[in-house]
């Protein structure tokens, strides 16, 4: 045959078959186009940071993945679709062979198209998602965005590769079957599925614990490891429920003859029977994957969000120092030290604390804390414990309160301790007071780890606890003084003067230890930021996929669907019942894995705020808010696709 | 009065793109009374199927009425059609028709549920026709377990649970075996005797000689008609079988 003869017939399939081609052509250009966006970031010089960096490739891995997987899902189902009319060239007396030219032309046609306009689409877009992520960063380099080199390769090659293995496939399965066979695609007659009560009871039992757990959990700390075990639960128990629950509850309800035989529901449940059966574990993946894009997004747009927040909470002042403390001489100089440098930076500090006393970490057991390690406890027990010397808390607080040599005051900033003694390692105090605020901490509800302010009566008690702690553990701590204070200038003096005093004190001191809350802003925007870019660039990517494997499957049903609804309308269905059907069937297809996935969300609401706890982010009506809005933009693009798809599907059913 | 009635009804098909014009249906004159068996018998290409399409309210006459009970079927609105044609008429199909997700009993039950009855009521008027029809053992299996003469015997039950005025059968035997023919065809006569209007189309001589009356579609026109009067079925045969070799041999008019 002549070979312009190929890329004729090559044209005419792909615009006869453009129902299905178009979208997966559009498909393979947005999934070219992200890959692409990604990995020209991840190539750009200009991003410097090793965590961004890190976090970038981790998600061009992620995208490669998911862009086999897609294409590849999406190209099985055309295939499948074509079987007949390959089967009717393979009779028409066209060899297996001419048949492999036509589809390798057309494959041809199809890569360059997508991986053209994909990388054009790419690269003019890229520039945009540059700024976005610069924004969101913070950052504030210069702007050359070049078109990446490397990047443009990168993506060729691998979608080449893509196009390349699913050409493949198709060539095997044309070359494994006889026309017959091609001819009749695939329909047979189907058994109704049987009820699995074990997998039923599983599922029920698993999403019961999943949902128990991500209900009863105490501790953010515990929250951390119960998460993963609640999130294992409930994805076992999803996939039991969709696959086998599903059909023992259709199953009941077509026991019950009177609910069953009702026009609304005959068609419906016997229909679904099916449609489970073939798709469970198919819904069970989007219900998944749905609620991952879920709560990925909205934790990282609140953290984003509640940037300000967290770092008020994870950094009372703005500033804080500890060196240790051998005299008084020491502590002049590390205040004088201090100083110097806050002037020569041209910053002023405001509400100046300083104050004597051991910072380590102790576990909390039932009467006090322990300060040496004991065998039973669990990380939740761990606690910060600060220790301070009476002469310093009435200095700091303007207070004159007296303690006998056994006596302490107590403060607990994330809660209370509520007993009228406290054990501190081998000490006993008396409790004389919970104190309910002190300059040191306010009061609040964030932190990683339980913390306790205790006063002691003079420097020997903590001197003491110091050394049972520092004879008893591998940590060492000393006895501190602790600076802290505001400042007031713009960021750029304040990040200088905080960069100078922790360099001059480290020069000076045998010990010193310095936060600021300017310089971990860097970080926190970097890595919240990054967290957020990530966040919304996989959940859209996810997305597109969901909505792109729900209209696929429906479509393929419809062609599936089209003889039986043909009998019904033959034995009487009207068209409006026929729509009212279709429209019933379509709208649980595509709202039973969104609807799960939001009581998902809605469960674990309660769990996953308790993590963000533990990032320091407590404000609950933000993460609302933003759990909210999240679902709302999901369910929005969703309506949009299952619009466009039921009016397909009732096109399909009746041409 | 007569049940059906068809008054010079046409059909002309217009080509895609409005090129030429086929005349399905000429003039076409006929009417079925009440607890009659009439077997139209035409070649492929005669205009049975459009004709039949015609009467199920499945597409409408470019010219001429159909009347059914006396009602113009072209004033049924397109709204009520479906359910009009579930209360009155009833269909066996040559593919049976049947669905694969359905359990015989529910294939039978389908327009009843589509009509809204109550279960009770359904399953009151199924006893007696799956007796009659030999299929009660087999309600509770799927059509891809049962053979196409069960299959086709639930179709006649799904046809006949409506009570419906006029029963229509396109090639009923076309998809059995002569003994699941046979049986059909046996059945078909039993259940006019209880009563029931059959219209069947068919090209199978055998077939068409159970009927009491035999009409002869060609090029559009119903061109001729037998009475079995009080013929056997094998004398009915063969004066179906010499009407169709004039038929087919030249076309002048018999008798």
């Amino acid at each position: 045959m002549n070979s312009s003869v190929y890329s004729k017939l090559a044209w005419t399939n792909l615009k006869n078959n453009r129902k299905t081609y178009i979208p997966y052509i559009l498909t393979a250009i947005l999934t070219v186009m992200m890959f692409y966006i990604m990995d020209a970031l991840f190539h750009s010089k200009d991003i410097g940071s090793e965590n961004l960096k890190l976090m970038l490739q981790y998600s061009v891995g992620v995208i490669m993945i998911f862009a086999v997987l897609l294409l590849f899902y999406t190209n099985s189902f055309l295939v499948k679709r074509r079987k007949k009319e390959i089967g009717v060239y393979n009779i028409l007396g066209m060899g297996k062979r001419h048949i492999a030219r036509m589809m390798i032309v057309e494959t041809l046609i199809t890569a360059v198209v997508s991986i053209g306009i994909g990388l054009l689409a790419g690269i003019v877009f890229g520039k945009l998602m540059y700024l976005l992520l610069l924004k969101i960063l913070h950052y504030d380099i210069g702007m050359h965005f070049a078109v990446s080199g490397t990047a443009v390769g990168q993506t060729a090659l691998l979608f080449m590769g893509i196009f390349l293995l699913t050409l493949f496939y198709n060539m095997m399965q044309i070359r494994l079957s006889n026309p017959i066979e091609l001819l009749h695609g695939g329909n047979k007659g189907e058994k109704e599925p049987r009820t699995k009560w074990l997998l039923t009871v599983i599922g029920v039992l698993a999403l019961a614990a999943g949902y128990g757990i991500a209900l009863t959990v105490e501790k953010p700390m515990e929250a951390i490891f119960d998460f993963f075990v609640a999130v294992v639960c409930v994805i076992i128990g999803t996939y039991a429920l969709f696959i086998a629950g599903s059909i023992a509850v259709l199953k009941l309800l077509k026991k019950n003859k009177r609910y069953y035989y009702k026009t609304t529901h005959f068609t419906a449940v016997s229909g679904m029977i099916y449609r489970m059966k073939q798709n469970a574990a198919g819904l069970a993946n989007i219900c998944i994957l749905s609620t991952m894009v879920l709560v990925m997004v909205s934790t990282t747009m609140s953290l984003y969000a509640g940037m300000e927040d967290i770092l008020k909470y994870r950094f009372p002042m703005e500033f804080s120092a500890k060196v240790a403390s051998d005299s008084k001489e020491t502590d002049q100089a590390a205040e004088r030290a201090i100083r110097e440098e806050l002037e020569k930076a041209g910053v002023k500090e405001k509400s100046w604390i300083g104050c004597h006393g051991a910072w380590l970490a102790g576990i909390k057991v039932k009467d006090g804390f322990m300060l040496t390690e004991i065998d039973d406890y669990s990380v939740s027990d761990v606690c910060a414990l600060s220790m301070i010397k009476l002469e310093d808390y009435n200095k700091l607080e303007g207070k004159q309160e007296t303690l006998a040599p056994d006596e302490a005051l107590i403060y607990a900033p994330y809660g209370t301790y509520g007993k009228d003694r406290v054990k501190l390692g081998n000490q006993n105090y008396k409790v004389k007071k919970e104190l309910s605020s002190m300059k040191l901490e306010k009061k609040n509800k964030s932190s990683t780890v339980d913390g306790y302010y205790l006063v002691l009566p003079d420097e020997g008690h903590v001197q003491q606890a110091l050394e049972e702690y520092n004879a008893g553990s591998a940590a060492s701590a000393s006895y501190a003084y602790k600076i802290s204070f505001d400042m007031t200038g713009t960021d750029k003096e304040k990040k200088e003067a905080a960069e100078a005093v922790e360099t001059r004190l480290a020069e000076e001191f045998s010990y010193s230890y310095c936060e600021s809350r300017v310089l971990s802003e860097e970080n926190f925007y970097e890595l919240y930021g990054s967290l957020l870019f990530m966040g919304i660039y996989l959940g859209a990517m996810f997305l597109m996929a969901t909505v792109l494997i729900i209209y696929y499957k429906q479509i393929s049903e419809g062609y599936d669907d089209r003889e039986r609804y043909q009998i019904m309308q033959k034995v009487g269905m009207s068209r409006a019942e026929v729509k009212r059907s279709i429209r019933s069937q379509v709208l649980m297809v595509f709202f039973l894995p969104l609807v799960t996935a939001v009581i998902h969300n809605v469960v674990a609401f309660r769990i996953v705020k308790m993590l963000l706890q533990t990032l320091n982010l407590v404000n609950v009506p933000l993460y609302l808010g933003c759990t909210a809005l999240t679902i709302c933009i999901f369910a929005l693009f969703y309506a949009v696709v299952y619009a466009v798809t039921a009016r397909e599907y009732y096109k399909i059913v009746n041409e | 009065m007569a049940l059906l009635e068809v008054k010079n009804v046409k059909k002309i098909y217009t080509t895609r793109f409005g090129g030429n014009q086929v005349e399905a249906l000429r003039n076409v004159n006929f009417s079925v009374e009440p607890r009659e068996y009439v077997a139209i018998m035409g070649e492929s290409g005669s205009g049975k199927t459009t004709l039949l399409n015609i009467l199920a309210a499945l597409d409408k006459p470019t010219g001429g009425k159909v009347y059914l009970k006396g009602r113009d079927l072209s004033t049924v609105k397109e709204k009520e059609i479906a359910a009009f044609r579930r209360q009155n008429l009833g269909f066996v199909f040559q593919d049976f028709n049947l669905l694969d997700t359905f359990s015989l009993r529910d294939n039978i039950f389908l327009p009843l549920v589509l009509s809204g009855r109550k279960h009770e009521e359904m399953e009151r008027r199924l006893a007696p026709i799956a007796q009659r029809l030999g299929i009660a053992d087999l309600l509770n299996k799927y059509p891809y377990e049962v053979s196409g003469g069960q299959k086709q015997r639930t179709a006649v039950a799904r046809a006949l649970i409506t009570r419906p005025q006029l029963i229509l059968a396109d090639e009923p035997t076309g998809a059995l075996d002569s003994k699941a023919a046979d049986g059909l065809l046996n059945l078909f006569n039993a259940i006019n005797q209880d009563g029931q209007t059959i219209l069947m189309v068919t090209h199978s001589v055998k077939a068409a000689s159970t009927a009491k009356r035999v009409l002869f579609i060609k090029d559009g026109e119903v061109f001729h008609q037998l009475y079995r009067g009080n013929l056997t079925n094998e004398q009915m045969y063969q004066k179906i079988s010499d009407t169709l070799t004039v038929l087919q041999a030249g076309g002048e008019e018999l008798e």
